[in-house]
């Protein structure tokens, strides 16, 4: 017994050494174990991260917590990530900062955020919507970070409910969804000198992306039945050069989709289980659908290349992450993540 | 390994006092006691445990505590102080019924009894009848029911009682009942005021309970009138003011507090006549909470239930060995809330309960009850109980019932996502009871299986609102087990209780066990006293439980079993008939035990109390 596992180490010994003399082009240091990932917030609680590496042969839940040996908040809202580092917005009002590759934790924002949403990034700086106290509708806020310093050094009042944050050529767009209730504008931050201007859209405004053209696209849900005052949902597209509304896509009075997701020249939505692709140069909006996914509750959507990500969000025990050939609409991959998958993203 | 030795040790010594003689607490019936009687006549094939006075007394920790150490009760707490839910038999919160002098005191909100919201402290006797009940108790009483009772002791009497208490974490507890009774006029009054900073250290951590401080004040007055031979009228009142942080979680702090405010009031007409009994009731309920989810804030979100009850019954002798009963019971119940507008209920049902009594050793029971409600069908309940005792050392106890628990307020009228198509919950159960009862030892063995279907439970709609839905199937089955031993000798007195359950209890969907239901629960303590002197040892063992409905184990899906202990030693300063004073000091959570029995919500360290009970 002991001469082979003798025998086996002395081979381990060669193969590995012989590797090592056979490496012509050495390949740049891994960065840290969750590079080359699929990453995946869950809200709990508890809440958590999840990993699953791009080529899907494996997979982990608990990221943070194997990682750092503590637990994250409740609940975890969103994640971003800018340059080597990612930012795990919770919105018991902290934002972890961790290294993106070993997600080691780095430090913690807290002073300054109350009920933070979502966080984007200019240069040195990183802009976080948060909501304050979400009853009151009158003290919502963006927090401006330095993130030299980690600090919040200044804020800026916003309407009811900001939701998602995006950056783009020095501006920085807010959707208002509305928090506890509701709103129908999306702020635009002139991020040199934190001045604000308001567009008005469909109500619920929520997912946004720059198209191709480098239009703005805004998803608005818009107010369900039970309200009692229902309102259609839309997909808007603004000209980022004036502010002005370029074409706003109805959807029928009933339907309000929550997921959108843009990838080269496609903004790919759900309504209902259903997935569509609404391109860039649509002046109306699909009448069929591409294929449908099989979620129980679809929660978090994210496209790259031909994969669709769609999380089946579980809040009494495991979610399942499930991928989707675009061309084909067949599931090629599930993976089981944590309580409450929301948000997909690739590292 | 060293408290398991002591546990062992502790049923050991309860084993080993050998009986004599029997103490019991046997109630004095050469005075006239008038209390919630209905629950012993109609479901004598039912398990049900006493706590009396004087346990009640003893007890200066919560009652959750009380009934977590004393029963098969088991309770999910959101750290100490905080929401405290029960469970029993596998079963939940909204399937537990708590009756407060014979009517159901349930939130008409979420269909629970917070037990952190009880206060016992004029409470004479608490009851706990493990078993479906809802032919009796209505809409909850599944898993079991927890009756909270006063007495009225028609006997020329004044007593005093006065209670004060100092805790670790600066907790305080003042309370005063005062008892008057005459041969036509009997009344109690008590006040009772609680505070605690209960910033208490997570054991293990570098942390403290932050934000969990509270103080509740509750004021009970309950009187009795003889206006002739054959009535009394009696009324009842219990009001409730609480205001408590919510503590945060080991990850996340919180800042938010939550006020209760509730009053119960009932006038009652009870009349005796040779052949019928007839009672007569009016109760008014008021139950409010405010949620204040950032404290220093002046918004909140709040709702509100008034509930008027007007309730009759009849108890009618049709021979000796013969006796039906009927109760007619309209409820209105009008509700107000942030988030759901303002709706209002009626709720009406007639119950028929026949009692077949042939001789000393068998009694029957068969009960039937049909409600009529606004908004959904009710189904029609029934139960059959009977006792047969075949010798005086060995009874057998068999039930089986149909029980419901109704949609809440919540489930019907939420905005967004109350569903008006809700039907009721509904359960069959079957429950097979073993008394022995040899000299100083009392044993005690239940086998249940409980079916339930229709459960309610919120789900995430294909539009992303949550909505209630009737979809889940459930099945429970266990055994409960208890052993009593009560020995004296010398003047030194030994009471040795225990109980044991084993609950097994799955969604029929998916066969896995429902999150929060421990397979294993055990408990036993041990009593001695000598003269002046008394102690106690309290043992309880919680297993592991799920948090998730995937049956994982791990830091993320399960919660770890644990052992808890409490120790208490009690010495009477003054000794005589008119006055006695108590000096008490406990000990809890004796062994410094880190556990959770919420995930996140860590239960407090070794903590000390020190009481000085006066009675004149």
């Amino acid at each position: 017994m002991k001469k082979i596992i003798y025998s086996v180490l002395t081979l381990a010994l060669l193969v590995t050494s012989c590797s090592n003399d056979d490496d012509l082009a050495t390949p740049s240091e891994p960065l840290g174990a969750y590079e080359d990932g699929i990453i995946v917030s869950s809200e709990g609680g508890p809440s958590s991260i999840s990993y699953v590496s791009n080529d899907f042969s494996t997979s982990e839940n608990q990221v943070y917590f194997n990682v750092n040996g503590e637990n994250l908040g409740v609940y975890l809202q969103s994640v971003g990530f800018h340059e080597d580092k990612a930012y795990i917005v919770v919105d018991a009002g902290t934002i972890s900062v961790v290294n993106r590759y070993t997600f080691e934790n780095l430090g913690t924002i807290s002073t300054g955020l109350s009920l933070p949403r979502y966080i984007a990034f200019n240069g040195d700086t990183a802009y976080v919507s948060d909501w304050a106290d979400p009853n009151n509708a009158t003290d919502d806020y963006i927090a401006v970070v330095d993130l030299n310093s980690n600090t919040v050094t200044a804020s800026i009042a916003v309407s009811e409910g900001p939701e998602q944050v995006l950056v783009n050529s020095n501006k920085l767009y807010v959707s208002h969804k509305g928090g506890y209730n509701t709103n129908n504008v999306v702020t635009v931050v002139n991020t040199e000198d934190n001045t604000t201007e308001t567009i008005t859209v469909d109500s619920k405004p929520d997912e946004m992306a720059i198209n191709n053209d480098g239009d703005l696209i805004v998803l608005s849900g818009g107010n369900e039945s039970w309200t009692g005052n229902e309102t259609q949902a839309s997909i808007t597209k603004i000209d980022v050069s004036n502010n002005s509304i370029i074409s706003s896509l109805a959807f029928e009075t009933g339907l309000h989709p929550g997921l959108m997701s843009y990838n080269n020249g496609v903004a790919y939505y759900i309504v209902n289980n259903e997935v569509f692709g609404l391109t860039d140069d649509a002046t109306t909006l699909p009448a069929t659908p591409l294929f449908s996914v099989s979620a129980a509750y679809a929660y978090g959507l994210s496209i790259k290349d031909n994969n669709l990500f769609v999380t089946d969000a579980s809040f009494t025990e495991n979610s399942t992450l499930l991928v989707y050939d675009i061309l084909t609409g067949a599931e090629t991959n599930s993976f089981s993540v944590g309580i409450g998958a929301s948000k997909i993203y690739f590292n | 390994m060293k408290k398991r030795i002591l546990f062992l040790f502790a049923i050991f010594c309860g084993l080993s006092c050998l009986a004599q003689t029997k103490l019991d607490s046997i109630q004095n019936l050469d005075e006239v006691v008038l209390n919630d009687s209905k629950l012993i006549e109609n479901g004598k094939g039912f398990k049900i445990t006493v706590l009396n006075d004087s346990v009640l007394s003893k007890n200066n920790t919560s009652f959750t505590n009380l009934l977590r150490f004393n029963s098969n009760i088991y309770f999910k707490e959101n750290g100490f102080g905080m929401v405290s839910s029960p469970s029993f038999r596998g079963t939940n919160a909204s399937q537990t019924a708590v009756i407060w002098n014979g009517i159901s005191i349930n939130s008409q909100l979420n269909g629970q009894t917070d037990f952190n919201t009880i206060n016992t402290n004029n409470i004479n006797k608490v009851v706990i009848r493990n078993g479906g009940g809802s032919v009796q108790y209505g809409s909850g009483a599944i898993g079991g029911s927890i009756h909270l009772d006063n007495t009225l002791s028609f006997s020329s009497h004044l007593k005093n009682d006065v209670k004060l208490n100092y805790g670790s974490f600066d907790s305080k507890n003042v309370s005063l009942v005062t008892d008057y009774g005459s041969d036509k006029f009997a009344f109690n009054v008590g006040v009772n005021y609680i505070e605690s900073d209960n910033d208490y250290k997570y054991l293990g951590l570098d942390q403290v309970n932050e934000n969990g401080a509270f103080n509740n004040l509750s004021f009970s007055v309950n009187l009795g009138y003889f206006i002739s031979d054959n009535d009394v009228i009696k009324l009842y009142h219990q009001s409730y003011l609480s205001d408590r942080e919510f503590s945060g979680t080991t990850v996340t702090p919180s800042n938010s507090k939550y006020e209760d405010k509730n009053s119960r009031s009932m006038l009652e007409w009870f009349r005796t006549a040779s052949a019928y009994k007839s009672s007569f009731k009016v109760a008014y309920l008021n139950e409010h909470f405010e949620y204040y989810q950032n404290k220093d804030s002046e918004f909140f979100s709040f709702g509100k239930v008034n509930t008027l009850v007007l309730k009759h019954s009849l108890d009618f002798n049709l021979s000796k060995t013969l006796s039906v009963k009927s109760i007619l019971d309209y409820n209105y119940f009008q509700g107000e809330g942030s988030s759901f507008g303002e709706p209002n209920r009626n709720a009406f049902s007639a119950t028929g309960l026949l009692q077949y009594n042939p001789n000393s050793k068998l009694n029957i029971g068969l009960n039937i009850r049909q409600d009529v409600t606004s908004n959904f069908k009710s189904p029609l309940l029934f139960s059959i109980d009977g006792v047969y005792g075949f010798s005086k050392y060995y009874k057998l106890k068999i039930n089986a019932s149909k029980n419901y628990r109704v949609p809440t307020f919540n489930d019907l009228y939420w905005q967004p996502g109350g569903n008006l198509d809700l039907v009721p919950e509904s359960s069959y159960q079957i429950d097979l009871g073993h008394v022995l009862n040899y000299k100083a030892f009392q044993f005690n063995l239940n086998t249940y299986y409980i079916s339930t279907e229709d459960l309610i439970q919120w789900q995430p709609g294909a539009s992303g609102i949550w909505s209630p839905e009737n979809i889940a199937k459930s099945q429970s089955y266990g055994v409960e087990a208890g052993l009593n031993i009560t020995k004296t000798f010398n003047k030194q007195e030994f009471i040795f209780s225990s109980n044991y359950s084993y609950t097994v209890s799955k969604n029929d969907e998916t066969n896995k066990q429902l999150i929060y239901v421990p397979f294993h629960k055990a408990n036993a303590s041990i009593a001695y006293s000598f003269k002046r002197f008394s102690m106690f040892y309290q043992h309880m063992f919680n297993g592991e439980v799920f948090t998730t409905a995937d049956n994982l184990k791990g830091s993320f899906y399960s919660l770890e079993s644990y052992d808890v202990a409490n120790l208490g030693f009690n010495y009477k300063l003054i000794k005589t008939t008119k006055n006695q004073l108590d000096l008490g000091v406990n000990i809890n959570n004796l062994f410094n035990e880190i556990y959770q029995n919420v995930a996140f919500r860590p239960m407090p360290n070794r903590n000390f109390n020190i009481q000085l009970h006066y009675k004149f």
